[in-house]
């Protein structure tokens, strides 16, 4: 398959290390601005992220009696500029990084505040703790990007004589675009609203674009894939802009895409958006989610493929979702060793964290553990009651059974009204179930 | 608790990779999918075991032998093996297996730049080898389910090192013959290592198929590869090699790795070599049973491709990957195509009789069951 957008170099990350000292505020901010400027962003979303680095960093000052030595590394992501800040033995407390977040008057919280409004300050604001990136913040700014209208070609493409091969970066934007103009907002993610963006993502290596094209030029279908994570790719189609052959167009996509993702580090593969003309046997059915969109029932089919064999793994359970995980592992053949988990009075973290990922086409909501705590039964209500209020439609829960700690947060999980619904394997560090929310 | 500094020690290009997690033992998958047997048609492996002179061998490999170390150039195979092509002991080099010997050819000839040129849906090594040490691995569609030597051709650039053809291919079988092989050699013209993987050869009846160690002496750029893995039946021992003209070689021999085939292998070996009567044995047993497999999965209305070797490629009418856990609970094990970029294809090695009759048996139950898809 002859490549079209390439993926980038990335040896240009910028580094900064200083130590946390009030004092090298102004180099902190001179770094923040120069660095995301000369990676793309604009003044207003440059500003923005120099306000995060600002309030990150003051707080980590605040932080530390004694200065310590925090490393600051901008990061090119192409359609994003990604700023980390990774420090060692600087303790913190992460309540900021809930989504219900909110300042109490007390002196505690007010020493969070600057983390609450980097958080705001910026599209996505993470912890990362592990092995061999150590201990830190990430803030990602992404760049703003004009919407395109949606469009559809005058002359409908052939499939006869097509050749499968990754587009450029032109032909990228007529390709989404003729999705946008010939499909429902349903079966395709909201980056494809902007093209350049879609360019940026490809070029970033984050998106991979497959297209049928035939001789003479035209689009006559394609899929896309995006990494979610190391085990798994997620996939988008396959769109068709063919009128006469559509289902075998449709299988040799599939294939061409599966055999392009074949030898990548995942082990899996899902559909996220499928259309209609997806081709029978190539994905299995996980389970259905009923959706609530646009006052509608909609049904969202979780489909999913092995792109390896399944050497079978060993997964947290606690004992109360344990009979749900034997019937799922049970119906779809995967073997699996199930090690019982339970809080046992252990000291915990006073405070706990959850993430949440919008998917504003789908009115939909995950939400993910981040960090556990004692408060998590009051956090995750909190929660609920912050999305129902801004009218979510669709709130679900994942939580990954290769973590010990995530699998123990069942009884409080249970306590927020979700039900367990669907296991994806290898989601995760193992395998995730994701939960339903009652009423 | 002392803690190493891993975000300092590990460079960055080796933190993207991803671990390669090997399949688990067998008792593992047993207990894993919960089943008392387990069938293995996953690897190509000879179902009769190894020849009777290495049988013998590795039963009386007296346990105190494993305190002196082997021969560190496998002396006495490469002795005996020379005498049996008429070649200088010096054109062999032995490795832990031939995915050793893959690894000792691309570090010789590539640098920073270079490129390798291989097909699309072959043994993935060559790629992985490229790929993980930072080269660039093209890769040729198939066509007709074997390489195709004119895109190969194409596709050469001024930093093309090496082109590695797999010839039986796995999975799908098929071969160049000896007027199309010497086609390809004569216009790379010595200009590029030229890679011939035989590992399936003895395999191959076959009266237009090349023996690629008659040709160095006319192609010094050819270099093969053979294994005792599969025909003779040594997999677990781990032991291969490649041949090549004695200038090639030597550059080769300057990146392997010494004393890394055990000496218990290199017996057993010794003793394979010459055994006619076990490679004809092993080939009636092959021809029998793809014949009974290709007949039944045609009787269960299954498109089949089988041409040389111990193995079977069959397309399902679902994924692949899901037939692999459906088989692994009825306790036979077979290899998914995904991998080798034939989604929904498996491949099945030629085992047992009764292995035979069970995948059928297994295969016929879950495709009456149908697929979730």
């Amino acid at each position: 398959m002859q490549s079209g957008v390439k993926m980038q170099d990335r040896k240009t990350d910028i580094r900064l290390s200083v130590e946390t000292d009030i004092k090298f505020l102004p180099l902190v901010l001179s770094f923040s601005e120069s660095s995301s400027r000369i990676f793309g962003l604009q003044d207003a979303d440059a500003l923005r992220l120099t306000l995060a680095s600002e309030e990150v960093f003051a707080y980590l000052c605040r932080m530390t009696k004694d200065p310590k030595q925090v490393t600051l590394t901008m990061v090119n992501g192409f359609y994003y500029a990604l700023l980390t800040f990774a420090f060692e033995g600087i303790d913190f407390d992460p309540r900021a990084f809930n989504l219900t977040a909110n300042v109490s008057p007390d002196e505690e919280g007010l020493e969070e505040m600057g983390l609450l409004i980097a958080a705001r300050s910026v599209d996505r604001m993470s912890i990362f703790h592990n092995a061999m990136e150590g201990t830190g913040f990430a803030l990602i700014k992404e760049k703003t990007y004009p919407a395109a209208d949606p469009w559809r070609s005058e002359e409908v493409p052939r499939a006869d004589g097509v050749t499968f091969g990754s587009p450029d970066a032109e032909e990228i934007k007529v390709f989404v675009r003729s999705i946008a103009g010939g499909y429902s907002s349903f079966v395709y993610p909201q980056d494809f609203r902007y093209p350049g963006k879609v360019v940026d993502m490809v070029q970033s290596g984050e998106y991979g674009v497959l297209t049928a094209r035939e001789p003479k030029g035209g689009i006559a279908g394609g899929m896309v894939w995006r990494s979610s994570g190391t085990s798994m790719i997620e996939c988008y189609g396959p769109y068709i802009f063919v009128e006469e052959g559509r289902a075998g167009l449709a299988e040799r996509l599939v294939a061409e895409l599966i055999s392009a993702v074949a030898r990548s580090e995942a082990v899996c593969l899902m559909n996220r958006y499928a259309t209609d003309d997806l081709p029978p046997g190539y994905f299995e059915t996980l389970g259905t989610i009923d959706f609530a969109l646009a006052g509608e029932k909609r049904p969202w089919k979780f489909l999913f493929r092995q792109l390896r064999e399944d050497p079978g793994c060993r997964v947290y359970s606690h004992a109360g979702m344990e009979d749900f995980l034997k019937s799922q592992y049970k119906k779809h053949f995967l073997a699996r060793q199930i090690v019982p988990v339970a809080y046992e009075g252990e000291r915990q973290n006073p405070h706990s964290v959850f993430g949440a990922a919008f998917q504003q086409n789908q009115d939909l909501v995950v939400l993910l553990p981040l960090w556990d705590g004692a408060d998590a039964r009051e956090n995750l209500a909190r929660h609920i009651e912050a999305l129902r209020a801004e009218g979510i439609a669709n709130i679900l829960l994942r939580i990954d059974l290769g973590h010990g700690w995530q699998a123990r947060l069942y009884p409080v999980i249970e306590a927020g009204g979700f039900t367990p619904s669907i296991v994806i394997p290898y989601r995760g560090k193992a395998d995730c179930v994701l939960f339903t929310l009652k009423g | 608790m002392l803690t190493v500094p891993l975000t300092t020690l590990v460079p960055e290009y080796i933190k993207k990779f991803e671990t390669y997690i090997p399949s688990r033992p067998d008792p593992e998958l047993m207990k894993l999918y919960q089943v008392d047997h387990l069938w293995r048609l996953n690897n190509n492996e000879n179902p009769l075991g190894p020849p009777e002179g290495s049988a013998r061998i590795i039963e009386q490999f007296p346990p105190k032998r494993s305190s002196i170390y082997p021969s560190g150039d496998s002396y006495y195979l490469r002795v005996k093996l020379a005498e049996r092509f008429d070649l200088d002991p010096d054109q062999i080099i032995f490795g832990n297996g031939a995915n050793e010997a893959i690894a000792f050819v691309i570090k010789a000839f590539c640098q920073e730049g270079d490129n390798i040129i291989t097909a699309d849906k072959t043994f993935a090594v060559y790629e992985w080898v490229a790929e993980f040490s930072g080269f660039e691995a093209r890769l040729v569609p198939l066509k007709d389910f074997g390489f195709d030597d004119e895109q190969m051709l194409a596709r050469i650039d001024e930093r093309t090192k090496i082109l590695f053809v797999c010839n039986p291919n796995n999975p799908t079988g098929t071969y160049w013959d000896e007027p199309k092989l010497r086609r390809f050699l004569d216009t790379v013209a010595g200009r590029q290592i030229v890679v011939v993987d035989e590992a399936y050869c003895e395999f191959v009846e076959a009266p237009d198929y090349p023996d690629g160690m008659k040709l160095f002496k006319e192609y010094p750029n050819l270099v093969t590869f053979r294994t005792f893995s599969k025909m003779y039946a040594l997999a677990g021992l781990r032991i291969g090699y490649l041949a090549g003209s004695r200038d090639v070689v030597d550059v080769i021999r300057r990146t392997c790795i010494v004393y890394s085939v055990n000496g218990l292998a290199q017996e057993a070996a010794l003793a394979a070599i010459g055994d006619d009567e076990h490679v004809a044995r092993t080939r009636r047993h092959v021809n029998v049973e793809k014949s009974y497999l290709l007949r039944e999965l045609a009787a269960l209305g299954l498109e089949t491709h089988a041409g040389e070797g111990c193995y079977v490629m069959v397309k399902l009418p679902m994924s692949d990957t899901l037939v692999y856990r459906r088989l692994m609970a009825k306790g036979v094990m077979i290899r998914t195509m995904t991998g080798f970029r034939f989604p929904n294809w498996i491949r099945v090695s030629i085992g047992v009789h009764e292995a035979m009759e069970a995948f059928i048996t297994s295969l016929g139950e879950i495709l009456a069951e149908g697929n979730n898809g």
